[in-house]
C-alpha cells in the first residue's frame, strides 16, 4: 500500500486558524446520521421489506375480497376492506422494529458509537438526529406503501364500488394511522435499543413485549386487564381499528377503553418516557 | 495542549487510572508508554469524553473536549481501530464523520489518499485487515485537520512500511506545531518516535521526562569495578557526589563518577583492576525498571526459584538503580 505523508496541498494550514466553516451544528449531525442510515444494507432491506409487506398484504387481501364480493357475499360496508391495514401494519411492525433497534445497537456492537460520540461529544444531538432520521424515513416509506396500496385497492375493488372512501374520516384516520403507528413503533424499538445497547437483547425485548407479553395481558384476570389497554402495542394499534371494532372490544371490557387517538397518545407517551431515559443514560454512561 | 489534573477512573472496585497529572505540549511527539492494562486507553478515552472521570479533570486547549464548538478540529483521535461500523464502506464512514462538522468530500478523498486507502475505500470495513483498519482510524483522526492528535497504539497491526509511515507522519504533524499524544507498549518504537515520554503503570504516572533524559538516567551513571583490592579502592573513590557500594568481595558499583576517573585513581594508587565497565542502559532497561512493579499480567517462570535467575544479576541490579533514580526525578 503506498501512502504519502503530506496532504495534497490544499488542507494543511497552520493549526489554530479557524477561517473556514468547519463547525458542529445540529443540521449537520442530522446529515451525518442520514448518511450513516442510508449507507447500510440492513436499512435498505428492512425498508424494502416494510414496503413489500404492506403492499403485498393489501394486494392479496383486495383480490380475495374482490372475489368474495363478486360472489355476492355480504360485507359490512367499507369498514371491511380497510381492516387490512391493521393486519399489514401488524406484520410490517416486525421489519420496522428490527430497523429501529439496529439503528442504535449496530453502533454499539461494532464500536462505531465511539466514533459517533467523539465527533458529537455532547452526545444528545446524535441521539435526536438518529431518532429523527429513523422516524422520517419510516414515515415516508410507509406513506408511499399506503399510497401504492390504495392505488391497488382502487384498481381491484374500485369497479365493484368497494374501494376505501378517503372522504370517510375513520378511513382517513386508519390510513394515516398506519403510517404514524409504524413510525412510533420504530421509535419505541429505537429507545429500547438505546437503553439496552445490545441487538439481540433489545430485539427480544421489543418483539417479546409486542407479540407475547401483551397477549398474556388478555388473560381474563382483572389486574392484567386493567393494565392491558395502556401497553404500547395494544394502545397504539387502536389507531388502526375501525370504530365498530373498538366498540365491539369495549363490550364487557374490564379496564378502560381508549379511543384511537387516545391509544396512540399512550404509545407516544411510552416513546417519550423511554427516549428520555435513554438520553439521560447516554449522557451518564461511559461509551 | 492536553492538561490532566488528578485524573482518576474507577470501574467498580478496580482503579484503572489513579490520580494522574500531566501536560502534553504542542510541537512535539509525546509518548504514553506502559504495559497492557496500565490505564493508557482509559486515560485517552477520558480526554475525548468517552469515559467520565471518577475524579479530576482533563482539558484540551483549555477546555473540556465536549465544550468545543468544533471538536474534530481540536482533536483527532484513534482510540480503537474497530470503532467503525463493519457494514459501511471506509469512504461513507469518513463522509458521515466529516458531515457532522461540514467537512466535505474533498477532504475525505484527501485523507483516504494520505493513508493509502484508495483501493479499498469503497469496500465494506468488515473485510478490512487489522492494518487497513488502523489506516482508516488514522484517516478519521486526520479528517478534521486537528490541532491535537491522540493515537492509541497506532502501529498495531501495521506492516514495517506502515510503521515507518506512522513514525514520519506523527513527527511531521508535531513539526507543524500540533500536539501529538501517542500510546504504545513498545518502548523501542517510542525511542524512535517520541520526544517526550510519560510512563504509566497500574494507573499511575511513573515518569514524565524527555526521552533523552529517561535513557540518560539508565546509562552512564554507574560504573562496575572488579578488583582484588576492592576494599582499598572504596576509600580512595569515596567523595562528595560519589557513592560506592560493594556487591561482593571483589565487586564495586560506583555511582557519580566515570570510568576514566576511576581508572586514574586506581593507576595512581597502583591498584590492579580486573574490570572497569560503564553500565550502559537503554530506554528498554529504564522502561522495564519503571514498570516491573506495575505489570498487570506477568509471565511466571515455571519451576525456577527467583534466586536461580541470577544470570541476569547485573541487568537486574541496574534496573533497581534506575527505578530509584527516576522516582527522585518524578517527585
Amino acid at each position: 500500500m503506498r501512502s504519502s505523508i503530506l496532504t495534497s496541498g490544499t488542507q494543511t494550514p497552520l493549526p489554530g486558524r479557524p477561517a473556514d466553516d468547519v463547525r458542529l451544528t445540529f443540521p449537520r449531525v442530522v446529515r451525518s446520521e442520514w448518511i450513516k442510515f442510508r449507507t447500510l444494507r440492513s436499512t435498505i432491506w428492512t425498508l424494502a421489506t416494510t414496503l413489500v409487506l404492506i403492499v403485498g398484504i393489501v394486494t392479496l387481501f383486495s383480490v380475495a375480497f374482490a372475489s368474495q364480493a363478486g360472489a355476492g357475499q355480504s360485507t359490512e360496508g367499507d369498514g371491511g376492506a380497510i381492516v387490512v391495514f391493521s393486519i399489514a401494519a401488524g406484520l410490517a411492525q416486525l421489519a420496522v422494529t428490527v430497523l429501529g433497534v439496529l439503528a442504535i445497537t449496530g453502533e454499539y456492537s461494532t464500536g462505531m458509537i465511539r466514533s459517533t460520540l467523539a465527533a458529537v461529544p455532547r452526545r444528545l444531538p446524535a441521539l435526536w438526529a438518529k431518532a429523527l432520521v429513523l422516524a422520517v424515513s419510516i414515515f415516508v416509506v410507509s406513506l408511499v406503501a399506503v399510497a401504492i396500496s390504495l392505488a391497488v385497492m382502487q384498481l381491484v375493488l374500485g369497479a365493484k364500488g368497494r374501494a376505501p372512501d378517503l372522504g370517510d374520516s375513520a378511513t382517513a384516520r386508519i390510513l394515516l394511522g398506519t403510517v404514524l403507528y409504524l413510525s412510533a413503533i420504530a421509535l419505541f424499538a429505537f429507545a429500547i435499543g438505546a437503553l439496552l445497547r445490545h441487538s439481540a437483547g433489545a430485539l427480544a425485548t421489543v418483539l417479546g413485549l409486542l407479540l407475547v407479553i401483551e397477549n398474556l395481558f388478555l388473560i381474563p384476570w382483572k389486574p392484567l386487564q386493567l393494565v392491558s389497554p395502556f401497553l404500547p402495542g395494544t394502545a397504539g394499534s387502536k389507531i388502526l381499528m375501525p370504530q365498530e371494532q373498538i366498540d365491539a372490544m369495549s363490550q364487557g371490557a374490564v379496564g378502560v377503553t381508549l379511543g384511537p387517538w387516545q391509544g396512540f397518545a399512550v404509545l407516544l407517551a411510552w416513546v417519550a418516557v423511554l427516549l428520555t431515559a435513554a438520553a439521560v443514560l447516554l449522557r451518564r454512561r461511559n461509551a | 495542549m492536553i492538561e490532566a489534573h488528578g485524573l482518576t477512573k474507577r470501574y467498580g472496585a478496580k482503579t484503572a487510572v489513579d490520580d494522574v497529572t500531566f501536560t502534553v505540549h504542542p510541537g512535539k511527539v509525546t509518548g504514553f508508554l506502559g504495559p497492557n492494562g496500565a490505564g493508557k486507553s482509559t486515560t485517552m478515552r477520558m480526554i475525548v469524553g468517552l469515559d467520565h472521570p471518577t475524579r479530576g479533570t482533563v482539558t484540551v486547549n483549555g477546555r473540556r473536549y465536549a465544550q468545543h464548538q468544533r471538536p474534530l478540529r481540536e482533536v483527532g483521535a484513534l482510540l480503537d481501530a474497530k470503532a467503525v461500523h463493519t457494514g459501511r464502506s471506509a469512504y461513507n464512514h469518513l463522509l458521515a464523520m466529516g458531515a457532522t462538522h461540514g467537512i466535505g468530500r474533498a477532504r475525505v478523498r484527501e485523507v483516504i489518499e494520505m493513508t493509502g486507502l484508495e483501493t479499498v475505500a469503497r469496500k465494506r470495513v468488515g473485510g478490512f485487515s487489522l492494518g487497513m483498519g488502523q489506516r482508516l482510524g488514522i484517516a478519521s483522526a486526520l479528517l478534521g485537520n486537528p490541532r491535537t492528535l491522540i493515537l492509541d497504539e497506532p502501529v498495531n497491526g501495521l506492516d514495517p512500511e506502515g510503521v515507518v509511515w506512522v513514525r514520519n507522519l506523527v513527527r511531521y504533524l508535531a513539526s507543524e506545531g500540533r500536539t501529538v499524544f501517542l500510546s504504545s507498549h513498545l518502548m523501542s518504537e517510542m525511542a524512535l518516535t517520541a520526544d517526550h515520554i510519560i510512563v504509566i503503570g497500574r494507573g499511575r504516572v511513573l515518569a514524565d521526562a524527555p526521552v533523552a533524559e529517561i535513557v540518560g538516567r539508565a546509562s552512564g551513571t554507574t560504573v562496575r569495578v572488579r578488583s582484588p583490592e576492592a576494599a582499598r579502592l572504596v576509600d580512595l573513590l569515596a567523595g562528595p557526589g560519589v557513592s560506592v557500594t560493594s556487591t561482593s568481595p571483589q565487586w564495586l558499583e560506583v555511582t557519580g563518577s566515570t570510568a576514566e576517573a576511576i581508572g586514574e585513581v586506581a593507576a595512581a594508587a597502583r591498584l590492579v583492576l580486573h574490570e572497569l565497565t560503564p553500565v550502559t542502559g537503554s530506554l528498554e532497561d529504564a522502561y522495564m525498571a519503571l514498570t516491573k512493579e506495575s505489570l498487570e499480567y506477568r509471565s511466571s517462570t515455571i519451576g525456577l526459584h527467583p534466586d536461580h535467575l541470577r544470570a541476569d544479576h547485573n541487568a537486574d541490579h541496574n534496573a533497581d538503580h534506575v527505578l530509584a533514580d527516576t522516582k527522585d526525578v518524578t517527585r
